[in-house]
């Protein structure tokens, strides 16, 4: 084997077809299905992440059209009362652990390596790890289901609906295990987020020129790595309470239920800030580029955006204001999450300034983010509104809470995400979406949406309590959801038009040049779609705006793109260090490997033994992860080890 | 056109591969152990909660015994000083040593393993009593799968050393392997103090 050169001085030059041709050659993927299960291209990572995630969209939006077509009238008897609260449960599970997250590190993935202006993520390995074990805890929360054992108490499981004796069958035993399998996903994730913003940035991509999407991934990521333990090891202490007798929410031998929900919540607030922190930052990196200026007050969203997940950590007793807790208690939390208002207003009216000060561009894309401020705003308020603790005992467990969440899930997390690949679907398939199909798509979605959740305030307020099957024609009820029914089939026709557009525009859309919006960040400096190795030469950072340098009047450096560091020694990227972004070593990054899918099926043969109470299967495949890892991470010289001759 | 390098940018002899302190694997492992370290504070936030909450005695079926408790804290924090001998020796270029040190971390590691099963076998409450006698087998069960991880991880050190992969420039992998353990023997300590020393010092 060569022996690794422990120094060198990387070759600084331009461009090249010979060089391309190299690197093309040095980062393309095996052919065949080999290549297709071994790559650890975060762009194809990328794809699979947004693909999947929609997938997942799509199947929790027609379980919600078969809520509406149930809830339409009253006394309808389409679902049975059972199937209904399948239906809600993994409604409610699918959209916020399968959909909203997946989706945004499919972004991240995609993105994050071609905005830091690099080639890979620190770990894409790992990387690909993440997406094989999303997908198989996907399809393991989702075996269930079609034999009506889907998880059936509502996606936060409260015990002691959840324990054996309530709910004997599997349902809640495969949520207990997915979540945790699920959580491997996250927690794997969020680490490799971490070292590659802190690790592989662009030389000169000093800590106050990273772009502000980068800090929201950031930001939810540090969150999450702190968040999920505490649903893991809720959901495996149910598990235990399940399986083996132990007594953990079992009052009557020292256990408690309210340690379930304080286990929840504590990560379950912390969740809803990881799921839309990093839609909010899609917002701000892509509606300034519409404004044709910069995001107003970039430092303080940025600081704004820490303070939401720092106080986000704790607000997570206001879901918890109905179950007797002491006034102290109550009131601390109550004002903790009046407090949390402030930081996340100075995004929204960051916003607003931008668009305000700006020369808007009224694309499809634009409107998608304009709609997540109003939104945002709305459902903002309605969540203010429930801090109170008084007003909370009056309308938690109400079709009041319903609208708030759905105003803040669909508004923050799906329609910049809709927007976001408006805007990036150039860069990630090299084609134009059409703006023609995208002003119906826009507009269906926009007045689907408030069509359909508007009126559950209303219906929320006049008393009608979540997680009903069916309501007495007394009540009158009728009317209101009605009307939500039918908003609701408006906005699913809007992104069957999504759909549409996308499908329409892979086969025949306008071929897409490398930056059509005139946008900033040096994603759009590459080719669209962009190369394996994402850049021929890495780029020299010198100012927050690339490719906006020379049109500001900003103080400080210029960008080097046109050329910069070569490194063609097999899979290299620069390592930087975190503050002042100065190269400090040569990374030698992994070759496409099994060893991702080889770890993440052991780690799904695991859980299924662990449901079917196979335990040899359990502990055989856990004993066969050894000699995966010893493999996974085996010395070579592709990545960097000292290999003696 | 001259290009304008800013203050220490490219270009200028930099190393290759596993190289420096603060390196990917560092920082992995810095995430990794600030999410491993949340597991054990809910696990402990957990025990605390039930005890608050609780008006029956706790714990609920008699002390638990130190007779294996004692000897297991004094071989994980033997094992801290000799991992950090091994991390220390390979910076002085004394690979042997290096060898040494982490072969001896790794047997105490699987000492430590060793006495928590003795440990277990003595303990007046089994799983299922209650609430308390749970979370005592489920918080030291979490710690023992951590410490079989991390005595994992230092095989695969030993191997590594012996087979001459690591060397007095490059070294980070056991620095990383370091983090990991130490990350063990401290959260053994929080474990030893809550589970083990509090019910004696303030009996409920």
């Amino acid at each position: 084997m060569a022996v690794n050169p422990t120094f060198r001085t990387p070759v600084i030059a331009r461009p090249t077809p010979e060089l391309r041709d190299k690197l093309e050659q040095m980062w393309k993927d095996k052919p065949g299905l080999l290549g297709w299960l071994s790559t650890v291209d975060h762009k194809k990572i990328g794809h699979r992440y947004i693909f999947t995630a929609f997938i997942f969209l799509i199947v929790g939006g027609l379980e919600a059209l078969g809520m509406r077509l149930q809830l339409a009238q009253p006394d309808e008897h389409l679902l049975t009362p059972a199937l209904y609260n399948e239906f809600f449960s993994m409604h409610g599970m699918t959209m916020i652990f399968l959909y909203s997250l997946p989706i945004l590190s499919g972004f991240s993935n995609y993105l994050w390596p071609l905005i830091l202006g690099t080639r890979d993520m620190a770990f894409p390995r790992i990387n690909m790890f993440t997406y094989w074990v999303f997908l198989l805890a996907g399809i393991f929360l989702y075996i269930g289901f079609w034999e009506g054992k889907g998880t059936n108490v509502g996606w936060f499981n409260y015990v002691p609906l959840a324990s054996r004796a309530y709910d004997p069958d599997w349902n809640v035993d495969i949520y207990s295990l997915g979540m945790i399998f699920l959580g491997i996903s996250t927690t794997a994730g969020a680490i490799n987020f971490i070292a590659t913003a802190f690790r592989t940035r662009a030389p000169g991509m000093t800590i106050s020129r990273v772009p502000i999407m980068i800090w929201g991934t950031l930001t939810a990521n540090v969150g999450l790595l702190f968040a999920v333990p505490a649903v893991s090891l809720d959901f495996f202490l149910l598990w235990c309470d399940r399986q083996f007798g132990t007594h953990f929410f079992d009052p009557a031998v020292g256990g408690r239920p309210l340690l379930w929900q304080h286990l929840f919540w504590i990560f379950g607030h912390p969740w809803v800030y990881a799921i839309v922190l990093p839609a909010m930052s899609i917002v701000s990196q892509a509606l300034p580029v519409y404004c044709r200026r910069p995001l107003v007050a970039q430092s303080a969203v940025v600081l704004a955006t820490i303070l939401t997940m720092v106080l986000g950590f704790g607000v997570w007793v206001h879901h918890m204001f109905s179950t007797g807790l002491p006034a102290v208690a109550m009131g601390f939390f109550s004002a903790a999450s009046f407090v949390i208002v402030i930081p996340s207003a100075v995004s929204v009216f960051a916003w607003v300034a931008t668009i305000w000060t700006g020369r808007p561009v009224f694309t499809t894309a634009f409107k998608f983010f304009a709609a997540e401020v109003v939104l945002f705003v709305i459902g903002g308020v309605s969540g203010f509104m429930t801090a109170a603790v008084p007003l909370d005992w009056q309308l938690t467990d109400t079709y009041f809470v319903v609208a708030h969440l759905h105003y803040v899930l669909i508004g923050i997390n799906v329609f910049p995400v809709i927007g976001g690949i408006y805007h990036w679907f150039p860069k990630m398939s090299g084609k134009m979406l059409s703006e023609k199909l995208g002003w119906w798509n826009f507009w269906l979605m926009f007045i689907g949406f408030n069509v359909g959740f508007f009126p559950m305030h209303i219906s929320g307020l006049a008393g009608m309590p979540r997680r009903i099957y069916t309501y007495p024609a007394s009540m009158g009820w009728g009317d209101l959801n009605l009307v939500t029914t039918i908003g609701a089939f408006i906005f699913a026709l809007g992104v069957l038009l999504f759909v549409i557009n996308v499908v329409m525009s892979l086969f025949a859309g306008r071929k897409a040049p490398p930056n059509p919006w005139d946008a900033d960040s040096l994603e759009w400096a590459t080719e669209s779609p962009p190369p394996s190795y994402n850049f021929a030469v890495i780029p020299q950072v010198g100012s927050l705006h690339p490719l906006w340098e020379g049109r500001l009047e900003e103080k400080g450096g210029r960008s080097i793109l046109e050329e910069g560091a070569v490194l063609d020694h097999e899979h290299e990227i620069p390592g930087t260090t975190v503050l002042d972004a100065e190269p400090d070593v040569i990374l030698k990054q992994p070759h496409p490997t099994l060893a991702p899918l080889i770890m993440a099926l052991l780690i799904a043969g695991t859980f299924v033994g662990m449901l079917l109470t196979m335990w040899w299967v359990a502990f055989g495949c856990m004993l066969a992860m050894i000699p995966a890892l010893f493999y996974w991470f085996w010395p070579n010289a592709e990545t960097g080890w000292e290999i003696r001759a | 056109m001259s290009t304008i390098y800013e203050e220490g940018t490219l270009p200028r002899p930099l190393p290759v591969g596993k190289a420096g302190f603060r390196t990917s694997g560092w920082w992995g492992m810095l995430a990794l152990i600030g999410t491993e370290t949340s597991l054990f504070a809910y696990l402990i936030f957990s025990y605390f909660y039930l005890q608050s909450q609780n008006s029956q005695p706790w714990p609920p079926s008699g002390l638990p015994p130190l007779r294996y408790a004692i000897p297991t804290t004094v071989a994980l924090l033997i094992s801290a000083g000799t991992m950090w001998w091994a991390e220390h020796s390979i910076r002085l270029a004394k690979p042997p040593r290096l060898v040494i040190g982490i072969l001896v971390t790794l047997l105490l590691g699987v000492l430590y393993v060793i006495l928590q099963f003795l440990d277990w076998k003595i303990e007046p409450f089994v799983l299922n009593a209650d609430a308390y006698s749970s979370l005592f087998y489920v918080i030291t069960a979490a710690h023992v799968l951590h410490a079989i991880v991390g005595v994992l991880i230092l095989a695969g050190m030993v191997l590594w050393s012996a087979m001459g992969h690591v060397s007095p420039q490059r070294y980070v992998p056991i620095s990383v392997a370091a983090m990991y353990w130490y990350f063990v023997v401290l959260v053994w300590i929080a474990i030893f103090v809550t589970l083990y020393l509090l019910p004696y010092i303030s009996p409920h």
